[in-house]
């Protein structure tokens, strides 16, 4: 009796190996000549990502259609889309984080749990808990608490993609020219800014500066390091108190010492300027860690180092990027879903990183092969993620007008010096409270 | 159908299919524009959901800084971007105006400019301007002075914006200049040369009365042409920094499509519509090509 | 007229300006041009140089990755077709103005010459709106619609000044010789507008094939035409200029041949009307 049990447990499990791998196709099967199509982001991580499309199709037989944006434009033309009556152009739209709320309340995604646990399609070995954590709670989660934070409510509507943290980089050779230590505190920082400038005649830190969603990123990344707010627990405005003048007044120092243009450096402009050796510093998303390698967009490989956000009165750094999801009237949500899920899989986000695109999963980082490539990187980046900040912005559904037309209004002015930070603030607290009240969120 | 029928019908034939797609593709969706003005309707929601506000968005738009600051960068913009064309533009039509062999070869490269598509130019002038590595600064540098940050700074982004629109529309104030020109009596000059006038008299007096008609159509044209500006300063500074290069147009465009408040950019554009509906009725109280009667 | 024997030598000084004035129009698209042929190394060279080795590597990419025959395809059906609809029906209706006494004809007419000036932002948003309610949003047909809209009024009054023009005697004649009123429009009267036509083709075709904002509200990734597209380059990961440029001098290209084919009535165009006699 037991051999015989043995010999049919034998049996299946060696039955059982390709039928998994049958079941891997299965998956796929019902979709197989099916065409989706993608909106992404002209973005450093896409630009890796898309070379596995060819891939994707190769094993799934579910083709991939491509719409190619800027990404500040990305949303006008993704609200269109989704908002329409019947079916959308889109089967998978891939968000800034910033969005999220905004979509949800609107209704245009999808929820995704649904999907995961939907034995048909999900894929046992996808491993939700492998996504780095900050990653899923900041990019992935809405419903929760003040609508953004992870907590009681939160559903996934995104899949993170191209999510990324905040990171230091600098140019070894110039720090040691001029006997510079690597920056800790912001203290350091600008007064390291303030000596490249004037000895090394380049600009100190490059900064993003351009009027709107641009300026006001930029100045979120000094806020929360110095305790400051945008708003405060009663929803007033927090931004014009002293930490957030401290934040813009901090700013309009890096644009004063930093390279020629700021004030009109959107991501792109601002990574440039670092890659092209006219700043020495670089403080924003660790998606520049792939391109600093590349030679044909840079001419500093070799020379940067990397270090954790500088310390203010604490440490915080920025936390977002994008995520993948579905709109409500995708033809084909399902072939989505399975799109979405294998860019996200271990396996594909092992070849992005390699390539040069950013790390989602702890798996990734913690592989070999990419701790030899990313050696210099990686010990920056664990401890980034560590200060990794959910809450460095507040992701309410009014956050873009708010960050876009007003604070993003009152900032240029700051740093090209023709108001001073506290009265520009000020003047920005009328039209942000109304926004929020507007939103239900103040109560007044 | 008799002859004299068909006959009677004919222009209402022929001017029929116009009409119909003017009306559809014009005047319906300016009343579309009139309509939505009193709603509040966010992009991406069902027009059920939208609130009826009645007048709210016109009375935001009054009070709003940001509207008033775009109209008067729109206007400042029209008035010196525009003024510097009319001089420049009747300084050397004056200058050019005796037809030289070779005349037509440069006027073919005059007319150059005013064909590109605008969303060309404001990419090759974000080019020529930039910071970094734009020609603009190294042909400053060449001359010894230092460069300029100019998309960055708000004056010097919205000096960008006018110079690109004179290196635009100049060739074409110089061509209708030329051509008002050309109409101007020989033995009216002759006359005013036998009177004894001198050069600038000749000038003053005799050429620019006669011109009179040409330079305000010209003038009011590019007027026009500069409030509906738009694709230009979309490309090239986005209305940044702060709103110092914030066309009108471009404002309405944003509050469509970035603030997503269909209502308002709405109110903004009838605004806009009036304005411009104003200058055009003043060229037609001057110039009106239609005082011919009908023939039959 | 003045006889072309009789056309003077201009003075060194005069031919120096007008030089000056035609690198100043050129100078930019020159640039445009040569930075089209530029890798990206040498676009952000800190030196300037006139001279350098030229490639087609942005031309080749904007072709392969970027599906740019696609747009200049759509591009190239919507300017075609907008512009033979707008001659159509505007060439028929400026000659029933200008030819017939009719009910409407006056508040016809000034509303053409007002409409003429419309600002394409105040479009923008109904159009979407209706045109989605219309189940033409998305289509190349409703950008050839709003193409065609935008453009009658113009070419109405255009045409409407060069059939004023044209003695009637020979309508006249016709008629009397038993041609009825449609027989003397297609065999009398647009034989002798060709040049109106290609004036008016040319500014249609110019509007329809260069406009941006209305063709990027009312396109996708399929009914895209190249202007529109040419707002993909503006990426926020280190300004790609070597392939906006080539995308550029892609969009240049018709409008650059016809100016220099037609200049003559391109000029004719713009001044038609304003100069008197």
């Amino acid at each position: 009796m037991k051999r015989r049990q043995l010999l049919q447990g034998a049996a299946a499990s060696a039955a059982l190996g390709p039928w998994v791998h049958t079941l891997a196709q299965d998956r796929y099967a019902k979709y197989k000549g099916q065409t989706i199509v993608v909106n992404y982001p002209a973005h450093p991580h896409y630009d890796q990502a898309e070379k596995l499309f060819a891939e994707f199709t190769a094993e799934t037989g579910i083709k991939v259609e491509r719409d190619k944006m800027q990404y500040l434009r990305m949303k006008d033309k993704q609200v269109l889309e989704m908002g329409k009556r019947g079916n959308g152009d889109y089967d998978v739209a891939v968000y800034v984080v910033m969005w999220k709320t905004e979509y949800v309340k609107k209704d245009l995604l999808e929820p995704l749990d649904g999907y995961f646990a939907n034995k048909a399609l999900a894929d046992p070995g996808w491993d939700q808990k492998d996504i780095i954590g900050k990653y899923w709670e900041t990019n992935a989660l809405v419903g929760g608490p003040k609508m953004y934070l992870p907590g009681p409510g939160a559903r996934p509507y995104g899949i993170p993609f191209g999510a990324e943290t905040g990171v230091l980089a600098y140019r070894t050779d110039i720090l040691e020219k001029h006997k510079i230590a690597v920056p800790k505190t912001y203290n350091d920082l600008l007064s390291a800014c303030r000596v490249i400038k004037d000895k090394e005649g380049i600009g100190g830190l490059t900064s993003r500066g351009q009027t709107g969603h641009q300026v006001t990123a930029a100045w979120l990344l000094h806020l929360t390091p110095h305790g400051g707010e945008v708003f405060d627990s009663n929803w007033r405005a927090a931004f014009n108190n002293a930490q957030g003048v401290r934040a813009a007044e901090i700013l309009k120092e890096i644009v004063d010492t930093g390279p020629a243009g700021i004030p009109s450096y959107g991501f792109g402009e601002m990574q440039n300027a670092f890659l092209q050796g006219q700043a020495a510093m670089y403080l924003d998303s660790v998606a520049i860690m792939g391109p600093v390698q590349d030679p044909a967009k840079s001419r500093i490989a070799g020379k940067v180092g990397y270090a954790v956000h500088p310390k203010g009165t604490q440490h915080s750094a920025q936390s977002g990027g994008f995520a993948m999801a579905i709109p409500k009237n995708a033809r084909n949500k399902d072939a989505a879903f399975l799109f979405m899920q294998w860019m996200t899989s271990k396996q594909a986000d092992l070849k992005i990183a390699m390539s040069g695109g950013n790390i989602n999963r702890w798996s990734t980082l913690d592989n070999a092969d990419v701790g030899k490539k990313y050696a210099l990187e990686l010990p920056a980046l664990r401890e980034s993620l560590k200060i990794a900040n959910p809450d460095w912005r507040p992701l309410i559904p009014e956050w873009d007008h708010i960050s876009q037309q007003i604070i993003g209004q009152a900032l240029p002015d700051v740093i090209t010096g023709r108001k001073p930070a506290k009265q520009a603030l000020d003047a920005a607290v009328k039209a942000a409270e109304d926004a929020v009240r507007q939103g239900g969120w103040l109560k007044s | 159908m008799t002859s004299a029928r068909l006959a009677r019908l004919t222009p209402y034939i022929y001017i029929l299919p116009a009409v119909l797609v003017m009306l559809a593709g014009l005047m319906y969706p300016i009343l579309s524009a009139v309509q939505l003005s009193f709603y509040d309707w966010s992009l991406g929601t069902d027009f059920e959901t939208a609130r009826f506000v009645g007048l709210d968005a016109f009375v935001e738009m009054l009070k709003s800084e940001q509207v008033w600051t775009s109209m008067g960068v729109t206007v400042a913009f029209v008035l010196i971007a525009v003024s510097a064309e009319l001089v420049l533009g009747v300084a050397l039509a004056l200058f050019l105006e005796k037809p030289v062999r070779g005349m037509r070869f440069f006027r073919t490269i005059f007319v150059l400019p005013m064909m590109i598509a605008p969303i060309c130019v404001g990419l090759i002038w974000r080019y020529l301007f930039d910071a970094n590595f734009g020609p603009v600064n190294h042909a400053v540098s060449w001359m010894g002075l230092s460069p300029q940050a100019w998309l960055a700074d708000p004056v010097l982004a919205f000096t960008a914006m006018v110079v690109t629109d004179i290196w635009q529309w100049t060739p074409f104030v110089l061509i209708m200049v030329l051509a008002g020109l050309q109409g101007l009596d020989e033995s009216v000059m002759e006359a005013a040369r036998i009177d004894g006038a001198n050069w600038w008299q000749q000038i003053v007096r005799v050429k620019l009365p006669i011109l009179k008609p040409i330079l305000i159509v010209t003038l009011l044209a590019r007027m026009i042409d500069g409030f509906r500006g738009l694709e230009v300063i979309y490309v090239m500074t986005f209305g940044g920094p702060g709103l110092s290069t914030e066309l009108f147009s471009l404002h309405i465009f944003k509050a469509a499509f970035i603030s997503q408040k269909l209502g308002y950019s709405s109110a903004l554009s009838i605004l806009l519509l009036v304005i411009v509906s104003a200058l055009s009725i003043a060229i037609l109280l001057i110039s009106n090509p239609l005082k011919t009667k009908a023939r039959r | 007229m003045s006889n072309p024997e009789t056309v003077p030598r201009g003075s060194p000084l005069h031919y120096l300006m007008l030089t000056l004035l035609a690198t100043s129009c050129l100078l930019p698209l020159v640039i445009m041009t040569m930075t089209s042929l530029k890798t990206e190394a040498q676009i952000f060279d800190t030196q300037w140089s006139w001279l350098f080795a030229p490639t087609l590597d942005n031309y080749r990419s904007v072709v392969q990755d970027n599906h740019i025959e696609r747009y200049m395809l759509n591009s190239l059906k919507v300017s075609l077709a907008a512009t033979l609809i707008t001659l159509m029906l505007g060439t028929m209706c400026a000659y029933a103005m200008a030819r017939f006494r009719f009910l409407g004809r006056e508040p016809l007419s000034y509303s053409t010459l007002i409409l003429r000036t419309l600002p394409p932002a105040v479009l923008a948003v109904p159009v979407f709106v209706i045109w989605s309610a219309w189940g033409i949003g998305d289509t190349l047909s409703g950008v050839v619609l709003v193409y065609v809209a935008l453009n009658l009024p113009f070419t109405i009054w255009l045409l409407y000044g060069f059939i004023d023009q044209l003695p009637i005697e020979l309508e006249e004649a016709a008629a009397i010789d038993g041609c009825g009123p449609f027989k003397v429009f297609y065999k009398i009267v647009l034989p002798l507008l060709k040049p109106g036509l290609a004036a008016a083709a040319i500014f249609t075709f110019r509007l329809a094939w260069n406009e941006f904002i209305l063709s990027f509200i009312l396109t996708n990734r399929i009914t895209r035409t190249l202007p529109a597209s040419i707002s993909n380059y503006i990426t926020d990961t280190g300004v790609e200029w070597g392939k906006i440029m080539a995308a550029g001098v892609l969009i240049a290209l018709p409008p650059l041949i016809f100016t220099f084919v037609a200049a003559k009535q391109i000029i004719t165009g713009l001044t038609a009307g304003a100069v008197k006699g």
